[in-house]
């Protein structure tokens, strides 16, 4: 049954890391999310639309109750990927055990994938972005983790294969030519930027610090429970290659 | 030889497996480790889709056109959406 161990773990993991992304959220990153939204309302007012306000109040409770079903379905998700590469890569990776491996890993993924895309579209709150736009900056965004993602796993694969010494060198430096390269090219985020900055910068602060505890959480977790119930799977991966 | 390497490399079972383990033998064909790798990308995908990008497509296959009005999906998810940095407003 050790398939679906892995998928339980994966997903357990994941589901998990998320409610306590969630949990953070609430705490560290909502407040921001509020003082954007009451500037939303701000300007809907003083253009002469009609705001209900307790109405609006009871709908910022059900979204925050919802970020807590949200972040059980983005663990899951950003977990699911996590453990197929883990499966993959675990060998190779660095760390006397798999807690170690796992947070490795973890590490990485965050910088890869969400830290490397943050420079180029950084995280907005709301009252930033027009909804005519939200398709394209949707590609743009999805594109550019693509473009990180992918090059890192290229960057990987090529580490692994090549024996030369000056590789802890070379290789990050391609990696970061891509990414310099994809920055330059990719065209920036259309929306124009009318709140103030300062609220902004802090959401983008506050939301890289909260997903990067999700990454740790997420492979504290994972590392625990594949310790746990897959310790003598040492073939899992081996198989693979 | 270990649990998983059988499921992956030993062929179909013998008649007499196949008549004890009838039950078995279907959770076993999904306890492989390709379809589990299949299985966490189709998660991926799916969540990803959800969190990140739905504006009432998933909906509409049952509402029609207001599931894009109403955006439920995206209205739920939508301060996650935010504090994961995917674009949302
Ligand atoms: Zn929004």
């Amino acid at each position: 049954m050790k398939a679906l161990t892995l998928v339980g773990i994966t997903l357990s993991s994941g589901v998990i890391a998320g409610i306590i992304l969630a949990f953070l959220n609430l705490g560290i990153v909502e407040p921001t999310i509020d003082k954007a939204i009451a500037l939303e309302v701000q300007k809907q007012v003083s253009a002469g639309e009609n705001v209900n306000m307790s109405e609006l109040i009871d709908y910022r409770y059900w979204q925050k109750a919802g970020a807590f079903a949200g972040g059980a379905i983005y663990g899951a998700g950003l977990a699911a990927l996590f453990g197929v590469i883990f499966v993959f890569a675990r060998n190779k990776l660095p760390g006397k055990n798999n807690k170690q491996k796992a947070m490795f890993l973890a590490g990485i993924m965050w910088f890869v994938l969400f830290l490397m895309v943050a420079l180029k579209y950084p995280a907005n709150p709301p009252a930033v972005g027009d909804p005519d736009t939200i398709y394209y900056r949707e590609t743009l965004y999805i594109g550019y983790i693509m473009i990180s993602g992918l090059a890192a796993l290229g960057m990987s694969v090529i580490w692994i294969k090549t024996r030369i010494n000056s590789k802890k060198i070379i290789i990050p430096l391609m990696y970061a030519a891509i990414m310099v390269t994809a920055y330059v090219i990719m065209p920036p985020n259309p929306d124009k930027i009318e709140i103030s900055m300062d609220l902004i910068q802090t959401f983008r602060v506050l939301t890289a610090i909260t997903i990067g505890v999700f990454w740790g959480i997420l492979g504290i977790m994972f590392g625990s429970l594949w310790d746990k119930f897959l310790s003598k799977e040492q073939t899992l991966a081996a198989k693979l290659y | 030889m270990d649990k998983l390497s059988y499921n992956l490399y030993t062929p179909k079972p013998t008649h007499t497996e196949m008549s004890i383990t009838t039950k078995q033998s279907t959770v076993k064909a999904f306890d492989s480790l390709p379809v589990a790798i299949g299985f966490l990308i189709a998660v991926l995908v799916f969540t990803m889709f959800l969190v990140g990008y739905d504006q009432g497509q998933l909906f509409s296959v049952v509402e029609g056109q207001s599931a894009y009005d109403t955006m439920w999906i995206h209205e739920l998810t939508h301060d996650m959406r935010h504090a994961a940095g995917f674009p949302c407003h």
